[in-house]
This record gives structure tokens, C-alpha cells and sequence, in this order.
């Protein structure tokens, strides 16, 4: 078989080098012969439009429950406004027709304390449903299956529901799942295996995705939002993108973002803020640094619900008396010492990279300026 | 064709009721202890966890022979091999066309005699090795590492007396482009003469693992790539790229038996396939076509 690939090289913006100065951007190249459609699903049709559902009931501190009956309510308002439909079921027409194959992107990494909450992700699924969606046609996804076995939503949605992973576990032994002639190629940091490529769910079966992300730091980029969970949960071997201290986040989280189909399928960006990580993220094995905003963003647009979620880990480091996200100072890194990071918040094991939500934006992939930002707050 | 086969032999200590269950198994060519002592000593090969990088995205480090079978072709070797690894030890040995007793654990006869048994069911191929470029062999051990680097990244080279204008790049440890301080880091090393060879130029690229090890052998009709497994842990949908324009064909899987290679593409002067599933060892037999 002979191939025609549209090969892309992603360059950086001028103005990229204002927070990466430590060295140049790498050269990545995009493979990929899939096009984009017409109105790709990120931005979407709501650039830099975010609504912000609110509730101080939504969630059991002492527990760490959330109200089920609260949470459907808060996003029957958020996607009531964020399309201006009249009625719920409407909204979700907006997005789906009952032929559509959809992926739920959840989030799993913050077991036990901080994942997609099975509220949230049952609730999609029954709006899903109501529209005609055969629950065989709903996708809830992840890269690795040890870990949905850990989150285990099956006991929390219809029968038939397809609870899927790419890889058994991390440990870089599973292709299958990943398809070879869709990837993002960059030389990092001299690793033989350059490549990373899409899920084969992601490129071969799914039409459109909802992004399920939670409001967490993150030790590589500063935080894990829309854009971190969407492109590091659908590409293989990107761990190999932050070590010894440095990370090629800034770059490579929005370049695998924008490759099709990835982009043009992303279609709506629900990101749960029930729960929250603001230190030692992605992981909450324990709740030392867990934090409840109490809230869910609505949005297509991921790089202005991730601008959003900058101020938000930042405010709360803040109130902890915790370095900044954008802390490159050498004073504060231990080099992969874990250990210390999950003692002390004023710990980096690699310099953070939160410019990678602007650089998303000079990818054509959102809005990052805060002040062309609308956010409709509201609450429950 | 001379058999690779014929240069494998098996110990086992235990006495005849070892030598019966190796024998059960398969395995009749037995070596004499006293033919062990002779032999040049081989580390066990596998990976092994490195001291203080124990972060999961850090690369396992390999402990790979194929190196010192290229420095020293005519020598005789052993392995003295724990449980679980004479499998692995025995297709390194076959890739390489190593001379090598194997001493192994009696637990290990089933593995080894499923292992012999497939060797003896490849296909027979007796083809020159393929090379990108040519390292002149000081006998040192710095070069030694180098060559267990190069090999480690699948860099493939060939030893040669003196510069050769058959290779695009001659590593000579020592001379004023390879000089020995920076050699001193052969990780680093190596590193340097992928970038100098340029990944769009090697003969093979592999895809989905860093703990698989490649031998290439052919000519300008076909071609033989030995995939050796050093992680313990069958991968599946390994990748391969080939510089030159290749029919797909098969693979041949220890325990797994043929597979048809999968998602087979050519495309700007390469040809890439996919292995449904690696277990320890793979044979990849593939002939040239018109690009």
C-alpha cells in the first residue's frame, strides 16, 4: 500500500521563546492523513467562551461525596447556557446525532481522590442516550486499563457502555491500540522511540469526544486541564517528554492537540471541578492537597477553560504559601525526587511548564487572552 | 548453508536426571563441563534497573552481547544463565551466530528446548550483515562500550581495519572527530553519530519498545531482521521502519509461530510494518522491491 500523508511541521510562535529560554523549541513533525473539518470541534463553535457553574452543595467535604441530584443540575444549567438552548435535551443536540460514535474522555490518574466523577460521566451518558445513542456507541476511555480497573465506572452506567483503554498498563508494551500512521514525531532528548501516536479508538472509530478533565496541578505543565488530558490521554509514549528536570510540555501538549482527528472531533470540553489537585498532580493518593472548587466549566474552547484553571491552582497555591506554577527558579527543583515534592509544595521536580496553554493558542486551538474571555458565572 | 544451529551447545549440572529432562525437552546437544572452563565468560543478558533513575519514564538499561560476538566472532563463549533467561540468551546467540555453550537452570529446559525448536524451523538464510557505518576496533574497552551503545540504539555498524569509503561515517576512537575524552560518555557518544548518520538514513528504526535490539542481514534481493526482546514482556504492534522498498511478508514468533506482518506502508524510500506480537525472539524475512 502506498501512503499520501499529510505531513506537518508545527513551528513555534515568535513570541514562544518569552517563557522557554532555557533551549530552542524541538522540531516536531505531525502525521496525520486525516483532515480537518470545516469547523473543527477545538475551538469549537464558543471561543473563549467558558460558563462556570458553581454550587456549594455539589460536593461533601468531610466525605468527599458529590450530590448526584446537585450535579445533574449543574450541568443541566451549564450546557442549557453555554448553547442558549431552551431545554436541556436541546443543548445536547447542539453537539450529537443518535448516529454518533462518542468518546468520553475521563481522567484517572488522581485516584483515588481527584478523578471524572461518576456523576459527571453518568449524567453525559444519559443525556447521550436520551438523544438515540446506542449506549454500545458511548466510549468511556482512558490510556490505561489498570487504571479505569482502580476508578471501575462500570457499576455507575447503563449496561453496554464500552469502558476501553489503549494499554494494559504504563509500562510501553501495547501498540495495538495506537495507530501507526497517525503520530506526532520529535527527537527530545535522544530517545529511540520518537514517536507517538493517536489511539486507534481516537482515529478509527470515534466521531466526536467530550473532554472530561479535573482541576489539577501538574509537575510538568504546570497544570493538567482540557489540553493536557485531551492530548496526553490519546497519544502513546509521552512520558518520555519530561525528565531530568526539564519538559518539552510547553510545546508538544498543544501540538498533539491539533493533530486530526483529534481536533476536529473534540467537540465539548466539561471540566470537573468538583474536586481539585493543587499540589503533587496529577496524583491524589492522598488528600493532602486536595481542595474543592466546587464547580463545573463549560466550554469548546480548552485553552480559555485552561486559562481559567491557571488563576485557579495558582490562587490556591497561593493560599498555601506554595511556590508559583510558573517557578523556574533552580533554588526549588530536586530533580525527579518525588519524595520531596509530595512533602513540600515549595518542591519542583522539573521546571513547570504553564505557557503551554498560550502556546496551544498560537496553534489556532483557543483563546488565551484573559481579557477576551467571557466567563458566565453561575450558580446552583 | 552452514546452521547457526550447529554452534549451540547446553549444560546443565545435576547429572543424568538433568541430562534426561533436557533431553525430554529437546536439547541433545550437551556440552562437557570441562568444556565450559575454555570458554569467554558472557554477562546474563536482559535489562536491569538503574541506581538512582527509577523514574518509569526513564529508559531501561540492557545488558546486550551482540557487541562483543561482532568484536570477537571466532571466540567461544558461555552463559551462565539464571532461571528465565536461557530463552533469551539462546536467541541473542543465534542472531549473532555466537559460538556459545549455555548453562542453565534445569527450570529453563522447556523454554530452551521450544526455543532450539524453533531456530531449527527458520527458514535457512545465510546472509552478509547490513551495516550504516563502520567502527575501527582498538581492542579497547572504551570503544567496547561504544560498540554496546551503538548497538543498544540500533545503530548498526560494522568493524573495519582502517576507514573504509564504503561507509558514510568510520568511527575511529582517538581521531580528531572522535576523540577519546568524548567517548568517555558513550551514551552521549552514540548519540552523536545517530545525529551524524541522521535518523531518515539508518537502515532500521524500531518503534514502540527501547528494549529491543535489531540484526540485520541481506542483500540487495532481500533481507533478514532478528528482533531480540530483552524486556521480559511480549510487546505487541511493535513497529519497524526500513530505509529501501520492501514486500511485506512474515514474521516468524517464537511460540507465536508465523504472523503476517500488519499495517504494511512504503512510502519516501521506506518501508514500515508492524509485529502483531513479540514475545522473546522474531525472525522478519522480507524481499526488495522497485521503490
Amino acid at each position: 500500500m502506498l501512503r499520501r500523508d499529510f505531513v506537518r511541521l508545527i513551528a513555534a510562535s515568535p513570541f514562544a521563546a518569552r517563557f522557554q529560554t532555557s533551549s530552542p523549541l524541538p522540531r516536531l513533525r505531525a502525521v496525520s492523513a486525516y483532515q480537518s473539518a470545516p469547523a473543527p470541534g477545538m475551538p469549537g463553535p464558543y471561543p473563549g467562551r467558558v460558563v462556570a457553574v458553581r454550587s456549594d452543595t455539589c460536593v461533601d467535604t468531610s466525605t468527599g461525596a458529590a450530590n448526584d441530584d446537585v450535579v445533574r443540575e449543574m450541568m443541566a444549567r451549564g450546557m442549557r447556557s453555554l448553547t442558549g438552548a431552551r431545554t436541556t435535551r436541546d443543548a445536547w443536540r447542539r453537539f450529537f446525532t443518535p448516529s454518533d460514535i462518542v468518546g468520553l474522555k475521563v481522567n484517572c490518574g488522581g485516584y483515588p481522590h481527584c478523578v471524572s466523577a461518576y456523576e459527571i460521566v453518568a449524567e453525559i451518558v444519559r443525556q447521550l442516550t436520551a438523544l438515540g445513542i446506542p449506549e454500545t456507541q458511548i466510549y468511556v476511555y482512558e490510556r490505561f486499563q489498570n487504571q479505569m480497573d482502580e476508578v471501575n465506572y462500570a457499576p455507575h452506567l447503563p449496561p453496554g457502555v464500552q469502558i476501553v483503554a489503549a494499554e494494559r498498563a504504563n509500562r510501553n508494551v501495547d501498540n495495538a491500540g495506537y495507530d501507526p500512521a497517525v503520530y506526532l514525531e520529535a527527537d527530545l532528548f535522544g530517545e529511540d522511540d520518537t514517536r507517538s501516536n493517536m489511539m486507534r479508538l481516537v482515529s478509527q472509530r470515534l466521531t466526536k469526544i467530550i473532554n472530561i478533565p479535573n482541576m489539577k496541578d501538574h509537575g510538568a505543565t504546570g497544570v493538567t486541564g482540557c489540553l493536557k488530558n485531551i492530548a496526553y490521554g490519546s497519544f502513546s509514549n509521552v512520558a518520555r517528554t519530561h525528565q531530568n528536570g526539564k519538559s518539552h510540555t510547553y510545546s508538544i501538549v498543544g501540538a498533539l492537540a491539533s493533530i486530526e482527528p483529534l481536533r476536529s472531533r473534540t467537540v465539548l470540553q466539561i471540566m470537573d471541578g468538583l474536586r481539585g489537585v493543587w499540589h503533587g498532580g496529577p496524583f491524589a493518593r492522598t488528600t493532602k492537597y486536595v481542595f474543592y472548587p466546587k464547580q463545573i466549566m463549560f466550554g469548546t474552547d480548552p485553552v480559555a477553560i485552561d486559562r481559567l484553571l491557571l488563576d485557579i491552582i495558582e490562587k490556591e497555591r497561593r493560599a498555601h504559601g506554595a511556590i508559583s506554577i510558573w517557578d523556574r527558579s533552580p533554588a526549588s527543583l530536586k530533580v525527579d525526587d518525588g519524595r520531596a515534592r509530595d512533602a513540600d509544595p515549595n518542591v519542583n521536580i522539573i521546571i513547570r511548564e504553564p505557557g503551554h496553554v498560550e502556546f496551544a493558542a498560537t496553534l489556532g486551538l483557543g483563546t488565551y487572552d484573559r481579557a477576551r474571555i467571557k466567563v458566565q458565572n453561575l450558580t446552583v | 548453508m552452514k546452521s547457526l544451529l550447529l554452534l549451540f551447545c547446553v549444560y546443565s549440572a545435576g547429572g543424568s536426571e538433568v541430562t534426561a529432562t533436557l533431553a525430554a525437552a529437546g536439547i541433545t546437544r550437551i556440552c562437557a563441563e570441562a568444556d565450559l572452563a575454555s570458554r569467554e565468560s558472557l554477562p546474563v543478558p536482559g535489562i536491569t534497573a538503574r541506581a538512582n533513575l527509577a523514574s518509569p519514564t526513564r529508559i531501561p538499561w540492557i545488558v546486550a552481547n551482540g557487541w562483543r560476538v561482532i568484536r570477537n566472532p571466532k571466540s567461544k563463549y558461555v552463559y551462565e544463565l539464571p532461571a528465565g533467561k536461557a530463552a533469551l540468551a539462546a536467541a541473542e546467540a543465534h542472531a549473532y551466530g555466537a559460538d556459545a555453550a549455555l548453562k542453565i537452570d534445569p527450570s529453563d529446559a522447556g523454554a530452551l528446548g521450544a526455543m532450539l525448536t524453533f531456530l531449527e524451523g527458520l527458514p535457512a538464510l545465510d546472509l552478509p550483515i547490513v551495516a550504516d557505518l563502520a567502527v575501527v576496533d582498538d581492542g579497547s574497552a572504551v570503544t567496547g562500550e561504544v560498540m554496546n551503545l551503538l548497538a543498544r540504539r540500533n545503530l548498526l555498524y560494522q568493524i573495519v581495519p582502517a576507514p573504509s569509503p564504503r561507509f558514510r561515517i568510520t568511527v575511529a576512537i582517538g581521531s580528531p572527530q572522535y576523540p577519546r575524552e568524548e567517548a568517555a560518555d558513550p551514551s552521549a557518544f552514540a548519540l552523536k553519530i545517530r545525529r551524524q548518520l541522521t535518523d531518515d538514513q539508518r537502515t532500521v528504526r524500531v518503534f514502540g519498545s527501547e528494549t529491543v535490539i535489531c540484526r540485520l542481514t541481506g542483500d540487495e534481493r532481500q533481507l533478514r531482521l532478528h528482533l531480540i526482546n530483552y524486556g521480559g514482556r511480549d510487546i505487541e504492534g511493535l513497529r519497524i521502519r526500513l530505509r529501501g522498498s520492501y514486500a511485506s511478508g512474515a514474521a516468524h514468533v517464537l511460540g507465536v509461530g508465523r504472523q503476517e506482518l500488519q499495517d504494511h506502508v512504503v512510502a519516501s524510500g521506506s518501508t514500515e510494518f508492524s509485529v502483531p506480537r513479540l514475545t522473546t525472539y522474531a525472525v522478519v524475512d522480507l524481499a526488495r522491491t522497485a521503490p
